[in-house]
C-alpha cells in the first residue's frame, strides 16, 4: 500500500492539503497521511497524522523538513507528496526532489490520476496560459491555496517518526515577522489596489477612502510597494507578490501588466478605473470607468453613500 | 571572488499570442532575458565592482539564447557559457546541467540566480542546482552582504524577515527589489561582443547521475476570458452611479 503526504509550515494550507492528499489517495488505492513536524500544534489535520521529530526543531529550516519528508516518504513507501506553494515550500519540494530523484509538478491546480501518472494544470507566461503538466510517480506536487476545502473536526490519528540527526547548511541568526499592519489580503473580500496613477504618496488618501466606503482592504500593483516605496510590500498583488481571490477587486490607476493581472484572476468581480481607454486592464475586468481617478474615486464613494 | 549568474532566456510573455485554435504561437514569438534574471545579472557585477573577481554567466537553451548572455555581458559579466540544450528538459534536468556547467567553469565562490523565470515562475532551478552542487542555498534575498568566507542575506518570506549566512561556496536567489538592474550604454554593448562567449553541447555534460525527464507538459491552451467588459460612459458621477447600480444587481456589494 502506498501513502499519499501532505506537507505545509502555512496551516490553513496544511489543512486544504490534508484534504487534497485524501481525495488522491482515494482514486489511486492509497492512504493519506498530513505531515506536521517537531509535534501536534493547534490545529492538527483530521485523519492519520504523521509526526515528524529530530534531536532539534525542523520547523524554520528547508533543508531539515526535506530530509524530514525523504525520511518519511521511505518509511511510508509515498507515492505523492504534495507541499503547499510557498516560498519554503519550494525549497522543501526542490531539495527533495534532487535527494529522491522525483519529478516536481508545480503550482498544479486540479491534481488527477491519469494512466498511473500524477497530472494537473498550471498557470504559465504570466497566467496568460495553461499548461497541462504530468509526471510519473513517485513525485511531489506544488500546491497553491485554494485547490481544496479544509477539513477539521475529525480527530487525529497520530504516529511518530523519529527522523535522526538532519544535515543543514544554513544558519539562522535572526527571524521578526513582517510588519503587517492591518492588510491581510489574501482573506479579504473586497479589495481596492492602487497604481501609478496616483501622483504621489499623500493622494494614497483617496484610495483610502474608496477602501472604507466599500468595507475592504488596501492593495497596490508593485511599483507603489518596490520602487516607490509608498506601502509596504504586503500589500503588493502580482506574481511575485500576492495572489488574491477577492469577491470584489477594484484596480485604480493600474495600467493591467502581465505580472500584476495573473495575481487577480481569481477575483469574483473585477472593476477597472483608468484615464487611458486603451489600459490593458480594461481587458481584464467586468466594469470599467474611462476618467481621472482623482474626479471618479470621490463620486464613487458619493455614490456608494447614496 | 568568482561568480556565477544563471540565466533564463524566455518568451516575452507580454508579446505572446494564441493561435486560433488558443495555443500559444511559439513560433516567431519573441524572447529575452528573463525579466528577473536582470536583477541577478546586476547583483552579481555589484558585488563584482565592490569586491575584485570575475563574473560568468552561463544559460541553457537553444536558437537565439546567446542574446540573453550578451545582455548580461554588456550589463558587466566578464564570460559566457552557453549550454545548448537541443531538447526539452524538465526543472531537475536543466539544475542537473547547470551544476555540470558550473563545476565544468572552474572554482566558484557565489551562485546567483533570480527568484524565478518570467514565464513558468517555477522558482525550482536555483534551489535544484543547489542541491545537485550539495551547496547551501539562501532563498529571496532583498539584500546581500559578502563578508570574509561567507554570505548573509536578509530574506523576503511570506510572514517573516530573515536574516540568514552561508559559508561560502553557497548559492542563492535574489528577489527583484534588491536592485535596479542598469542598462549598458552603447559602448558596453559593443565591447560586450569582445568578452569570451564558450559554447557547451549538453551531451559533454553528462555524468553518471544524469536524471531522466520526469515532468512533461502536454497541452498548453490560451485561459479563457470570461471577463463581461462592460466600460460605463458620461461624468463621473453618472458612471459611478452605473457601477454601483450594477455591482449592487449583481449582489458584489
Amino acid at each position: 500500500m502506498t501513502v499519499v503526504l501532505s506537507y505545509s509550515e502555512d496551516r490553513g494550507l496544511a489543512l486544504e492539503l490534508s484534504k487534497g492528499a485524501s481525495l488522491l489517495a482515494a482514486t489511486s488505492g492509497a492512504t493519506a497521511s498530513a505531515v506536521v513536524v517537531d509535534g501536534l500544534g493547534e490545529t492538527a489535520p483530521g485523519g492519520h497524522v504523521l509526526v515528524l521529530k529530530s534531536e532539534r526543531p525542523l520547523a524554520g529550516d528547508y533543508e531539515l523538513i526535506a530530509g524530514a519528508l525523504a525520511a518519511a516518504a521511505k518509511a511510508k513507501n509515498s507515492s505523492i507528496i504534495l507541499i503547499g506553494a510557498t516560498k519554503q515550500g519550494r525549497q522543501v519540494a526542490a531539495k527533495l526532489s534532487v535527494m529522491a530523484g522525483m519529478g516536481v509538478l508545480s503550482d498544479v491546480r486540479s491534481l488527477r490520476m491519469d494512466g498511473g501518472r500524477l497530472t494537473g494544470v498550471r498557470g504559465v507566461y504570466a497566467g496568460r496560459f495553461n499548461a497541462t503538466v504530468t509526471t510519473d510517480l513517485p513525485c511531489i506536487a506544488l500546491v497553491p491555496a485554494g485547490c481544496y476545502q479544509a477539513e477539521t473536526g475529525a480527530p487525529p490519528e497520530v504516529e511518530e517518526l523519529a527522523v535522526g540527526n538532519l544535515p543543514s547548511r544554513v544558519r539562522h541568526l535572526e527571524t521578526r515577522p513582517r510588519s503587517k499592519g492591518a492588510v491581510d489580503l489574501k482573506t479579504a473580500e473586497i479589495i481596492v489596489a492602487a497604481g501609478r496613477g496616483f501622483k504621489k504618496k499623500e493622494d494614497l488618501a483617496l484610495a483610502e477612502a474608496l477602501v472604507k466606503a466599500l468595507g475592504g482592504a488596501l492593495g497596490s500593483s508593485r511599483p507603489l510597494s518596490s520602487d516607490l516605496g509608498w506601502l509596504s510590500e504586503e500589500h503588493h498583488i502580482g506574481l511575485t507578490g500576492i495572489y488574491v481571490r477577492p469577491r470584489l477587486y477594484v484596480a485604480v490607476g493600474i495600467s493591467g501588466q502581465l505580472q500584476h493581472v495573473a495575481g487577480i484572476k481569481d477575483s469574483k468581480v473585477i472593476v477597472a478605473i483608468n484615464k487611458d481607454k486603451q489600459a490593458p486592464i480594461f481587458q481584464v475586468a467586468d466594469y470599467g470607468i474611462v476618467g481621472d481617478l482623482y474626479q471618479v474615486i470621490p463620486a464613487l464613494v458619493a455614490a456608494l453613500a447614496a | 571572488m568568482n561568480i556565477v549568474v544563471c540565466v533564463k532566456h524566455a518568451v516575452d510573455e507580454s508579446e505572446l499570442r494564441a493561435d486560433p485554435a488558443g495555443k500559444p504561437q511559439l513560433q516567431g514569438a519573441q524572447s529575452k532575458m528573463s525579466a528577473f534574471d536582470r536583477n541577478a545579472v546586476e547583483e552579481a557585477v555589484r558585488i563584482k565592482e565592490k569586491k575584485t573577481g570575475t563574473v560568468t554567466v552561463i544559460s541553457i537553451g537553444s536558437g537565439d539564447w546567446k542574446k540573453s548572455l550578451k545582455e548580461a555581458l554588456a550589463m558587466g559579466s566578464d564570460k559566457a557559457v552557453a549550454v545548448n540544450s537541443g531538447q526539452s528538459l524538465d526543472a531537475l534536468g536543466t539544475s542537473y546541467y547547470l551544476s555540470r556547467a558550473i563545476r565544468r567553469a572552474g572554482p566558484v565562490d557565489l551562485v546567483i540566480f533570480s527568484e524565478g523565470a518570467s514565464d513558468t515562475y517555477h522558482g525550482l532551478v536555483g534551489p535544484m542546482t543547489a542541491e545537485w552542487l550539495e551547496l547551501p542555498f539562501l532563498g529571496y534575498a532583498r539584500k546581500l552582504d559578502v563578508g570574509d568566507g561567507s554570505v548573509r542575506c536578509e530574506l523576503a518570506l511570506e510572514e517573516q524577515e530573515e536574516v540568514a549566512e552561508a559559508t561560502l561556496p553557497a548559492v542563492v536567489s535574489v528577489v527583484s527589489e534588491i536592485n535596479e538592474p542598469r542598462y549598458p550604454t552603447l559602448l558596453q554593448i559593443m565591447q560586450a561582443s569582445k568578452k569570451p562567449m564558450e559554447e557547451v553541447a549538453l551531451d559533454s555534460l553528462k555524468d553518471e547521475r544524469v536524471p531522466p525527464v520526469r515532468v512533461t507538459v502536454t497541452d498548453v491552451q490560451a485561459q479563457a476570458l470570461s471577463r463581461k467588459r462592460v466600460v460605463f460612459e458620461g461624468s463621473p458621477e453618472e458612471s459611478s452611479k452605473k457601477l454601483v447600480d450594477a455591482l449592487r444587481r449583481d449582489g458584489t456589494i
